[in-house]
């Protein structure tokens, strides 16, 4: 596999690593009630952004299962950061990979997150050989329901109250795409056949 | 919660009991199989190989923490034979959950069995081990196995194509599940 080329240009962003630097612009959207009422760990200061800003400043290449890419969605132009996306490579043997993400939501229904994702889905599967990417979500996240039916992932799961979370019963849906139901990569044409990895 | 229940359990007619020393070839008469194995996790089982999995299970007969078991022996009442097993882990005990299992011997499919050994561990996993929701998964091609969650009111909350390898081959996998309301609603409508 040749070494991955960041940052990644979209239409009109710039997909690239964290910087030190970006600790402010996460933290307008990442402690508002709106992004944590979705979040796995709360994040709700910023000294708990900085703590995830260091992580996420490492998370650049995907060498061995388990690894997370993941890269700042930085607006062409104004240079504002707009969201994060990120994919984790969380088994070998069956290629598998989790896509996550976060948006400023005065930012969202601008379609960056569909072109960021896009951007990340055909890294997944031309670049890392993906099989199969899930997302979960939780069931009342409407906007991610919709951007995942957007882009074609389908349906697999809907589990209800099958764990607590943040002190509530949950209701968590799970996406998934297989490399064969991707639309043909727009990056990339004429792909030379490769043996898969399985 | 913790959970020892007094062996054995009834049903109409059906008795579900702790495994013994003595049930070695009544176990192997079926995990044994090929057919049987199919779609378990585990290949077709050596006779010393049942022994040994009789022997933790003399053990795994009530909840005391996460991850315990109760795997149980599934008796005719009129006849002494085992017509398969039932099982229920605790899974988590924060969110109250647990999943079943089962496997009957082929000779004795068609009849029932598995259904109302199955829902005698609903009755338990939801009364006395007070859990909140019960899951259970198959392979999608194991056609028998989802129709019996459909009887028991499960319903599917899953439908993985394809998300890990099973046996050599890609998997497909469906999760079904009950809530205890669910549980509640079905037993008093009768």
């Amino acid at each position: 596999m040749s070494s991955l080329r960041l940052p990644i240009e979209t239409d009109h962003l710039v997909l690239r690593p964290f910087e030190r630097g970006d600790l402010e612009a996460v933290c307008r959207y990442h402690v508002l009630p709106t992004v944590q009422r979705y979040v796995e760990r709360p994040t709700r200061y910023h000294e708990d952004v900085a703590k995830v800003i260091s992580i996420m400043r490492d998370q650049v290449e995907l060498h061995r299962p388990g690894d997370t890419l993941t890269l700042a969605m930085v607006r062409k132009g104004d240079h504002a950061l707009v969201g994060q996306v990120s994919l984790r490579w969380s088994d070998a043997t069956a290629s598998q990979g989790e896509l996550r993400f976060a948006i400023d939501p005065a930012e969202s229904g601008k379609g960056y997150l569909t072109q960021a994702l896009t951007a990340l889905i055909d890294l997944a599967f031309d670049h890392f050989r993906i099989h199969r990417l899930m997302v979960r979500c939780d069931g009342r996240s409407h906007h991610s329901v919709k951007l995942m039916q957007k882009l074609g992932l389908r349906l697999e799961a809907h589990y209800r109250e099958h764990a607590l979370f943040q002190g509530e019963w949950d209701e968590e849906l799970h996406f998934a795409l297989l490399d064969r139901e991707w639309r043909p990569s727009a990056q990339v044409v004429d792909l030379p056949v490769r043996g898969r990895v399985a | 919660m913790a959970l020892h229940p007094d062996y054995p359990l009834l049903t109409a007619r059906l008795r579900l009991r702790p495994f013994t020393r003595g049930d070695v070839d009544a176990v192997h008469a079926y995990r044994g199989r090929e057919d049987v194995a199919r779609y378990l996790f585990d290949p077709p089982l050596s006779r010393d190989e049942c022994a040994l999995a009789i022997q933790q299970r003399s053990t795994q007969t009530g909840f005391l923490e996460e991850g315990d078991r109760i795997v149980l022996a599934v008796e005719k009442r009129d006849d002494e034979g085992i017509v398969g097993e039932v099982s229920l882990i605790w899974r988590s005990v924060e969110a109250r959950q647990g999943e079943l299992g089962w496997i009957f011997h082929p000779d004795h499919h068609g009849r029932g069995y598995a259904t109302e050994a199955t829902n005698a561990m609903l009755d338990l996993g939801f009364g006395p081990a007070d859990l909140h929701r019960i899951f259970a998964r198959c392979d999608a091609r194991n056609v028998p196995s989802w129709r019996l969650m459909e009887r028991l009111g499960m319903r599917r909350e899953a439908h993985f194509r394809e998300h890990a390898r099973f046996k050599g081959e890609w998997d497909e996998e469906f999760y079904y599940a009950i809530l205890r309301d669910e549980w509640l609603s079905l037993r008093h409508s009768g």
